[in-house]
């Protein structure tokens, strides 16, 4: 019988899961594939986060530092889980780097692939330098400058479109990403924070900023930065022969299509499945649900559990999800994780 | 002016349509169809609308909108590549448009009439046009370009290597059995059934010559058979 818990993947949730396993006494072994421990909001270089309003790096230092410093954390990083085999209470993880782990279970919070744009030339990335997504804001955000790409222009007009890989039956993307609405007013109000004559706009289907989200940030960006939202899918961005981008679209609620000369369209991109999600299937030997997502187990007394005993999934890996949910689920992994390894324990004697 | 019940008849036929359920998943309201659309530049006439009027089941507005409306539509279908619902409106228009001839709305002969001419040169020659028919007082919106095939055409057309396309009143040659073949597909088909409730006189007019065209080909048989027994 081992006790040791594998955790996959050092972002938000999996930092989480590993605090959590290891300030209740137990051993870890932190598998991660890049150079780097933070996950996603460090190495997209985020800017800063919602709904805290810190700084990604301080926010995520803070986790990343309490695993480091745990006696109980052994970390990899730069490698993989290349094989896996055996039964809850006694896996057997080969990694990449010829290490084996001997582990009781694993928590899989192996996050999500950003959109990559270029899968709707429509909307113009790719093909002109001011058409841009929201990481890349993020990280002009974090530079202290909001600038047009193309020759460093401080833009006077920002369109930001929703839904980017989200929401689209056409690119077999059937699922709301969640935060996009969020990040965009969040990003809106940043922009206008460091530029304070430059319009923002924002295109959207839905306003998703549920919760606590909608006065914080849908309800200030309006009222306190005065972003310009209108209910429009953008047909296609071109560009007019000034070198100005134009977004053609229909204002819905004037019902008549438009052309707006813009100077930066950014796009609130959606959350993929991890591009490794098949590998990750096919090494652990659980299920994907039909978007590609890590499936979910019966959730009411399973919580946390995947479609095989002893692995879990968390966050983004099971579908899109915020940074502050993600941390909850690893944290709810941790305790399941070591619940049922009790359990077991407990059959055996 | 249509009663209610006619008009709730006329959405009925829509609605029952076994396309229609292809065609209409919901809608998100998001206006990508009418940004897209070219008809909607020029006129007024919005694919949000039609799907909107369809969906919220508005038979008033919607037999409104096949006065004159959905007949602003191209067709060209790309309202359908860029919806994210995967909604068709362009093949809800299509429906519509089958459901108003179905009808015999007075809208849709308006609009149909001036095809029955390209309709007329199509049963006769199989063709909807002839390159002797592109002269320059025709077609202003192609610019200095018509000059290139104004003048000599028969010496145009023979410079091209294919033979059945060397014609000048007709743009390539339509066998006799392709003819009858294209009648009987138009015929099984229902084309012919809507061209008798838009166009009665159009309607008699083709189906005389399509009779002859049949006797024609099957005298032409006949010699075949006639042939073999030599």
């Amino acid at each position: 019988m081992q006790n040791t818990v594998l955790v996959v993947g050092a972002g938000p949730a999996g930092l989480a899961a590993a605090a959590g396993v290891a300030e209740s006494g137990n051993k870890v072994v932190l598998v991660e594939k890049a150079a780097q421990l933070g996950g996603t909001p460090i190495l997209s270089g985020y800017a800063k986060l919602v709904p805290s309003g810190e700084w990604a790096k301080d926010a995520m230092g803070r986790m990343v530092k309490r695993v480091e410093e745990s006696k109980n954390v052994q970390i990899y990083k730069e490698t993989k889980v290349t094989k896996f085999a055996g039964e809850p209470g006694k896996f057997t993880a080969t990694l990449a780097n010829g290490t084996s782990v001997e582990c009781g279970s694993v928590i899989l919070a192996t996050g999500f692939t950003h959109f990559d744009s270029i899968n709707k030339p429509e909307w113009g990335f790719g093909t002109y330098e001011d058409v841009v997504t929201t990481t890349q804001v993020e990280q002009m955000v974090a530079a202290g400058k909001v600038a047009c790409p193309s020759d460093g222009r401080v833009p006077e007009r920002v369109a930001i479109l929703l839904c980017v890989g989200s929401r689209d039956r056409q690119i077999g993307r059937e699922w709301c990403s969640k935060i996009c609405c969020t990040v965009s007013t969040n990003l809106a109000m940043e922009i206008k924070e460091l530029s304070p004559t430059t319009d923002v706009f924002i295109y959207y289907m839905d306003i998703r900023t549920f919760g606590l989200y909608e006065d914080r940030f849908y309800w200030k960006s309006q009222e306190e930065f005065k972003t310009k939202f209108v209910k429009a899918r953008i047909a296609e961005v071109t560009r007019a022969p000034d070198g100005r981008l134009l977004v053609k679209g229909e204002d819905t609620l004037v019902k008549r299509p438009i052309v707006i000369p813009m100077d930066l369209v950014v796009h609130a991109v959606g959350m993929d499945p991890n591009e490794d999600n098949p590998e990750i299937a096919r090494v652990f030997g659980v299920g994907l649900e039909k978007h590609g997502f890590i499936e979910r187990a019966e959730h009411y007394t399973n919580t946390c559990g995947t479609t095989r005993r002893g692995i879990y999934a968390v966050g983004a890996a099971l579908a899109p999800e915020t940074i502050d949910d993600s941390i909850s689920q690893g944290t709810a992994a941790a305790m399941r994780a070591l619940a049922d390894m009790n359990a077991l324990v407990q059959k055996t004697a | 002016m249509a009663t209610y019940a006619e008009m709730r008849e006329i959405y009925e036929d829509i609605r029952n349509d076994f396309r229609y359920d292809h065609e209409l998943n919901g809608c998100l309201n998001c206006g990508i169809c009418t940004a897209t659309c070219p008809a909607a530049h020029f006129y007024d006439f919005s694919p949000r609308e039609i799907v909107q009027l369809l969906w919220t089941e508005n038979v008033e507005q919607i037999y409104d909108a096949m006065q004159e409306k959905i007949w602003a539509c191209a067709q060209c279908m790309t309202c359908a590549a860029r919806c994210p619902f995967k909604n068709s409106p362009g093949g809800l228009i299509a429906i519509m448009r089958e459901v108003s001839i179905k009808h015999g709305m007075q809208s849709a002969k308006d609009v149909l009439r001036p095809f029955g001419r390209v309709m007329l040169k199509l049963i006769t020659t199989g063709n909807q046009l002839s390159p002797d028919m592109i002269q320059p007082d025709h077609f202003p919106d192609w610019g200095p370009n018509i000059q290139k095939v104004e003048g000599d055409l028969k010496t145009l057309r023979k410079a091209i290597p294919v033979r059945t396309l060397q014609t000048t009143d007709t743009a390539w040659e339509v066998s006799l059995k392709t003819s009858v073949e294209m009648y009987t597909i138009w015929e099984m088909t229902g084309v012919m059934d809507s061209l008798q409730i838009v166009d009665e006189n159009l309607f008699d007019v083709i189906e005389d010559f399509i009779d002859e065209k049949r006797e024609d080909y099957n005298d032409w048989l006949e010699t075949q058979e006639d042939r073999k027994d030599d």
